[in-house]
């Protein structure tokens, strides 16, 4: 039992992790709530699917390709509607809202509003602490401890990192000392459509394919990144591990858990912000005029 | 592009200003402001509170400019920039801020601004990011260290938790780490004790014998005339009076205008 | 009888008709007061129903989150609250809707209690994210508690809200005038400005004696009432109240809504309902399409008005004085008010200082 809900809440904590920490750093330097976030997730998973599926593709092959295409698909769609309308923050609000719809229609229209799922890429399970546990997770969770190392080091080691860094926290400070404002906030989306799409590859074959699948993360990617503070790495990573935690125990022993785990985890989040009402890791950023 | 060195200017004029205007909606921030600023020069700005002169350092920086292209077609976008200003020979007023840095122009901002959330070794490199050689980046690590040893002592700390003038001395290091030719400071001793204030301009006044261009905008009129070399009065929006800091406080009217209460915060 | 008429004439000309954009609202009303006399085809009658009462909920989010400055992304939890008291009390209490529609706007009123006051604490994004989960919360409670909420099929049969299709639209048409009227005119009054001062700067607000928290949670109630009528509207015209009631798509309608049609204006809600909605239906012509040239739409309009459709159209059809600031029509060549003249394009005299 308890193996079972650690297991769960580990595999969930890291793709809300990666979700939440690409929402979160986009927030961060960018300064958009990006409503379409989780649907780049959706695009990723779907886009497997057709991959493997349909054109046949190993999967590995697939993942990267997804990768790309939804890398390639938010910067465009980034340079071309929301980065000119920055400065109207609540147009953009509704601007992320109408492409996550245009998104989820586009998928509707293409796959049909079945559930699809994808096959495993590999067979058989261990058997660790009592719980069977399947090479998929394993393989699924190696995956993601490796992409948030990685992230981790690019943020805290690399002069993008240092310039991600210093542009959420003051940009108009960041341009002064000779960082690209626009280049890193596009190069920031990158990074975290790159996150939502290697998270929506990596569940395709554990989770159920669906047009609607982007709104149930959404909620939750929203109360992770508020719940750790806004634009902070640090938070991303508790705030996720929190709330995975907090579902699964929801989940297994709570009577019809299942439908509480959205309102317990939001929960969660209100009872933080009450407390420390810039988050758990809140970064109060520098006024600018 | 070779530039034609124009006739009323001095070969080695690093940053002319000339008739700068700079309107929001219908406010009047800057109004015709010319000045100019040559190398190894340190130039002082003083004038009243509201008088323009952290607004002559945004615009000279790129940040007006900036804000302006970001805000186009918002209500609050409604910004105008007329006039020139030239820097080591080129026009800069229509650069983005990291294009003016990049010619060695850099800022140390009103209230410091250090990024809070960062190490002070952070806030340091992230001065030095457009310096492409490691190991030049350790040796102007080396230079501030040498001109603030506080900050070697504490790199690890999130530059937030600084005191005032340990975060004035980092902003100015992380300034100086971008190896500017023209350091823009604004207003550097501004909620520090006496102490502190008199070290911060000291250690001004040493980065000026190294050779560096100082445009200085301070409140404290008489510390700042002991080290510059030439000022600029800023009052409404215009410049009243320059002239060397003997030249102005010799003049009884200026003084009382404008020099008069200086010295105390 | 005569002379107040004349006044009334007076009035309606110099108030009204005097401004572009205040006569296209004005014979708006008129029309969808009148469009049944002519045309009474149940399909559209519907359409404009159910946008009359959208109008209405979309004026509150207005209210809070254009004229307070409140962004919520979790508007469906009054609408939702709302929508379900009223169908309890209706169907367990056997109330009629002229009872139970205020009472579920009561109950969104507490809402609005339960969520201005913890958003005290929070500003700007975390308030508009924290406000996001209030609606899913119940959502939760309301699938745990499905025998007394039906769960996911909700609770339905309710009595309809008036006896025939028109009266219903009749019914519908003048809640929504009458309420967003009302709305405007608090957006209008002294407490209005007191909430235009807190979305400018707060701490001014503050500083400058108004007590900031107290106007907040009297926004969230009111936005909530507003909001709760609208709800209430809902459910007995579609004889159900369901979990949909809170989802957050519920909560991004107005959003959408507000912000298409010009956000913290009121009228601009007004004319996002009435531009959007309609739209969803004609688009029926091709379903799969629908709202892929629905957001599709959305993004492309917002894309050449970001400020709103509203507010472009007003800024060609008006001219705002650079003396007084009142608004004039596009026609006129000197102020209405001050007598300024007003034909100078663009160009702003720019006052020499010094
Ligand atoms: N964004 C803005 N929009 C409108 N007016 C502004 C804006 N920024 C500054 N001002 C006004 O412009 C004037 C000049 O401001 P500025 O900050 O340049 O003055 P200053 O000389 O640096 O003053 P201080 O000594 O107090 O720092 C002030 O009256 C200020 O209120
Ligand atoms: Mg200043």
């Amino acid at each position: 039992m308890l193996g079972n809900i650690l297991v769960n809440a580990l595999m969930n904590a890291g793709v809300y992790a990666m979700l939440a920490v690409g929402f979160s750093l986009m927030f961060g330097v960018a300064r958009i709530i990006n409503l379409a976030h989780t649907a780049f997730y959706m695009v990723a998973g779907y886009c497997i699917f057709y991959l493997v599926s349909t054109a046949g593709l190993p999967l590995p092959l697939a993942i990267l390709i997804s990768i790309v295409a939804v890398v390639v698909l938010a910067v465009v769609v980034y340079r071309l509607l929301i980065d000119p309308m920055r400065e109207h923050e609540t147009t953009v609000l509704i601007l992320t809202i109408a492409l996550a719809l245009v998104l989820q229609e586009a998928m509707l229209l293409w796959f049909g509003g079945y559930f699809r799922s994808v096959p495993a890429a590999t067979a058989g399970y261990a058997t660790i602490l009592g719980v069977r546990v399947s090479f998929q997770y394993l393989l699924t969770l190696g995956v993601l401890a490796g992409a948030l190392v990685a992230v981790w080091f690019v943020l805290m080691k690399t002069k993008l990192g240092l310039a991600i860094r210093a542009t959420a926290q003051d940009r108009e400070i960041a341009e002064v000392m000779g960082m690209d404002e626009s280049r890193t906030a596009t190069l920031t989306v990158a990074i975290a459509s790159a996150l939502a799409g290697l998270a929506g590859a990596i569940v395709a074959p554990l989770y159920i394919l669906e047009p609607r699948m982007w709104l149930n993360p959404l909620t939750i990617v929203l109360a992770i990144a508020v719940l750790g503070g806004l634009g902070s790495l640090k938070g991303s990573l508790f705030g996720a591990a929190i709330i995975a935690l907090a579902e699964s125990l929801v989940v297994f022993l709570v009577p019809q858990g299942a439908f509480l785990k959205g309102a317990f985890s939001l929960g969660i989040m209100i009872l933080v912000l009450l407390i420390r009402p810039e988050g758990l890791f809140g970064v109060a950023f520098e006024e600018e005029r | 592009m070779p530039e034609v060195p124009e006739t009323l200017g001095a070969p080695e004029a690093l940053l002319e200003v000339k008739g700068l205007s700079v309107r929001y909606d219908t406010a009047v921030l800057l109004n015709d402001v010319t000045l100019r600023v040559d190398a190894g020069e340190t130039v002082g700005l003083v004038g009243p509170n509201g008088a323009g002169k952290t607004t002559l350092l945004r615009t000279v920086a790129g940040l007006v400019h900036w804000e302006r292209e970001k805000k186009r077609g918002t209500r609050a976008g409604n910004i105008v920039i007329e006039g020139q200003v030239v820097f080591g020979g080129q026009r800069i007023d229509r650069l983005p801020p990291h294009g003016i840095a990049r010619l060695g122009l850099v800022l140390v901002p009103e209230r410091r601004r250090p990024f809070r959330e960062l190490s002070v070794l952070d806030n340091l490199r992230a001065g030095a990011y457009l310096v492409r050689d490691p190991k030049e980046v350790t040796r102007a690590l080396e230079t501030v260290y040498g001109l603030f040893p506080i900050l070697r002592e504490r790199g690890g700390q999130l530059s937030g938790t600084l005191s005032g003038g340990e975060q004035q001395m980092l902003a100015i290091g992380r300034a100086l780490m971008t190896r500017p030719r023209l350091l823009c400071i604004d207003e550097p001793s501004t909620g520090l004790s006496p102490r502190v204030r008199r070290e911060v301009l000291a250690k001004i006044k040493d980065i000026g014998r190294t050779g560096i261009t100082i445009l200085l905008v301070e409140q404290d009129v008489s510390l700042a005339f002991a080290l510059t070399t030439r000022n600029y009065i800023l009052s409404h929006s215009r410049v009243v009076a320059e002239g060397t800091s003997e030249e102005l406080m010799a003049d009884e009217r200026l003084r009382q205008r404008y020099l008069g209460v200086a010295g105390t915060a | 009888m005569v002379r107040y008429l004349n006044w009334l004439w007076r009035e309606f000309k110099g108030e009204i008709l005097v401004l572009p954009g205040r006569s296209i609202l004005f014979f708006g009303a008129v029309a969808l007061l009148a469009l049944p006399l002519v045309f009474r085809h149940p399909y559209a009658l519907r359409v404009l129903t159910m946008a009359s009462i959208f109008a209405i909920f979309a004026a509150s989010w207005d209210l809070i989150s254009g004229v307070v400055g409140q962004l919520s992304l979790g508007h469906a939890i009054f609408f939702g609250t709302a929508a379900y008291t009223s169908a309890l009390l209706n169907l367990n209490a056997g109330l009629p809707p002229v009872v139970t529609i205020p009472l579920g706007a009561l109950a969104a009123v507490v809402a609005g209690l339960a969520v201005g006051i913890p958003c005290l604490r929070l500003k700007g994004q975390y308030l508009s994210l924290a406000t996001l989960a209030f609606p899913i919360i119940l959502a939760g409670l309301v699938m745990v508690f499905s025998s007394v909420t039906g769960g996911e099929l909700g609770v339905s049969g309710l009595t309809r809200l008036a006896p025939t299709r028109l009266k219903e639209y009749y019914v519908a048409v003048v809640a929504a005038i009458v309420l967003i009227l009302a709305v405007w005119k608090i957006t209008d009054s002294k407490v209005g400005i007191i909430f235009h001062a807190i979305r400018e700067d707060e701490v001014a607000a503050r500083a400058s004696g108004i007590n900031t928290p107290l106007y907040k949670v009297l926004a969230f109630c009111l936005s909530g009432l507003f909001a709760g009528l609208a709800g209430g509207l809902y459910a007995h015209y579609m004889r159900i109240a369901g979990p949909s009631t809170l989802s957050v798509l519920t909560s991004f309608q107005p959003i959408i809504w507000v912000i298409f049609g010009g956000i913290a204006t009121i009228y601009g809600a007004v004319v996002g309902v009435f531009v959007l909605f309609p739209l969803v239906e004609v688009l029926r012509v091709a379903p799969e399409l629908r709202m892929l040239l629905y957001a599709a739409s959305i993004v492309l309009v917002l894309r050449f008005m970001p400020e709103g459709l509203a507010p472009w159209v007003i800024d060609r059809l008006e001219r705002k004085c650079p003396r007084c600031k009142e608004h004039n029509a596009f026609t006129r060549r000197a102020c209405r008010v001050c007598g300024t003249a007003l034909r100078v394009p663009q160009e702003k005299g720019v006052p020499s200082g010094g």
